[in-house]
């Protein structure tokens, strides 16, 4: 069975352990909701399993199979950083031939939510605008496995529900993990919870958790 | 022939303006130093530099877009430096 295994990772920061032996796993058709405070190692933990950063420890496998390098995995894992990461230069159709797949090309260049932005530059988009093309254009790509930091941020509520309906659409084949302080949404889409604690990782079962490992005020369940 | 094509996209943002600001400098002190000798030395240094003002500083977040097509930093700066060197010591030799 195809899987995303992350184990044994371990970093720290001017003398403080933020992750500490962390595991997570990953298969096509779940969506992972990854929780944790400001600061607990979230955004550090998916760009250490996608190989931007390193670790002092760290074991990334896709499929039983070892993977270090970035050219390596440049198949099977997508990142999704905090900030918007296509290049401002760069028009939106050479992006789409950049990075997305064959068979996804002409599909997704005429996607409704592309189609009237295909000649301009990135640079002409708003965050908002940037950030939907930026799920769009890693959904259409090859990979099996997507790691979204943030991917609700700064974006208006309707297209929150068209980033959701892609990612839902998206994860009958792909693996999906998520992270972002937009808890409702991500608990709305996410198939499994898991919570960044102390540095390590709990698997939760919904808000009730959330809840009792300090991430959510206990006001939380009452507007629940 | 995808990664040719982006680490097109990325040497473009830098590397022409780095050519033609060499191509100038040389002009401005042409009584001092040959043309190509001149432009070929400037473009040795003026391209690694246009690359840290343009990626480190300017845009760190754009890495992003070439380490998800498989660059990493290593391979863009290696990228860098080939070009710097291979087209400044042939504007030198010529």
């Amino acid at each position: 069975m195809s899987e995303l295994t992350s184990d044994s990772i371990r970093k720290h920061f001017n003398n403080r352990q933020i992750l500490n032996d962390i595991f997570l796993s990953c298969k096509p058709g779940e969506i992972v909701g990854l929780f944790g405070r400001n600061g607990s190692g979230k955004s550090t933990l998916l760009k250490i399993i996608f190989g931007s950063i390193k670790a002092e420890g760290k074991y990334v496998a896709i499929d039983n199979v070892k993977v270090d390098s970035l050219y390596e995995h440049r198949e099977m894992i997508k990142y999704l950083p905090q900030d918007n990461f296509l290049p401002n230069h760069v028009s939106i159709s050479q992006i789409i031939s950049c990075f997305c797949a064959k068979e996804n090309i002409e599909m997704l260049k005429k996607d409704p939510l592309v189609k009237p932005f295909l000649n301009k530059k990135i640079k002409q988009l708003s965050g908002g605008e940037k950030r939907i093309l930026e799920i769009l254009i890693l959904i259409h790509s090859k990979a099996t496995y997507f790691l979204l930091d943030e991917p609700f941020n700064g974006v208006a509520p309707l297209n929150v529900e068209i980033i959701k309906s892609l990612i839902k659409k998206h994860s009958k084949n792909k693996g999906f993990i998520i992270t972002d302080h937009d808890y409702m949404n991500v608990l709305d889409i996410s198939s499994r919870f898991v919570l960044i604690d102390d540095g390590n990782t709990r698997q939760i079962g919904g808000i009730d958790d959330l809840i009792e490992y300090g991430y959510l005020p206990t006001s939380s369940r009452k507007n629940d | 022939m995808r990664i040719v094509y982006s680490l097109w996209l990325f040497n473009i943002k830098f590397v022409f303006l780095s050519g033609i600001i060499s191509t100038v400098l040389p002009l401005i002190f042409i009584s001092y130093v040959n043309l190509n000798v001149g432009a070929g030395i400037a473009f040795l240094f003026l391209t690694p530099t246009f690359h840290y003002l343009v990626y480190e500083l300017r845009n760190p977040g754009e890495y992003y877009f070439y380490y998800n097509l498989g660059l990493s930093k290593f391979y863009l700066w290696l990228n860098t430096t080939l070009i710097s060197i291979i087209i400044g010591v042939l504007l030198i030799s010529l």
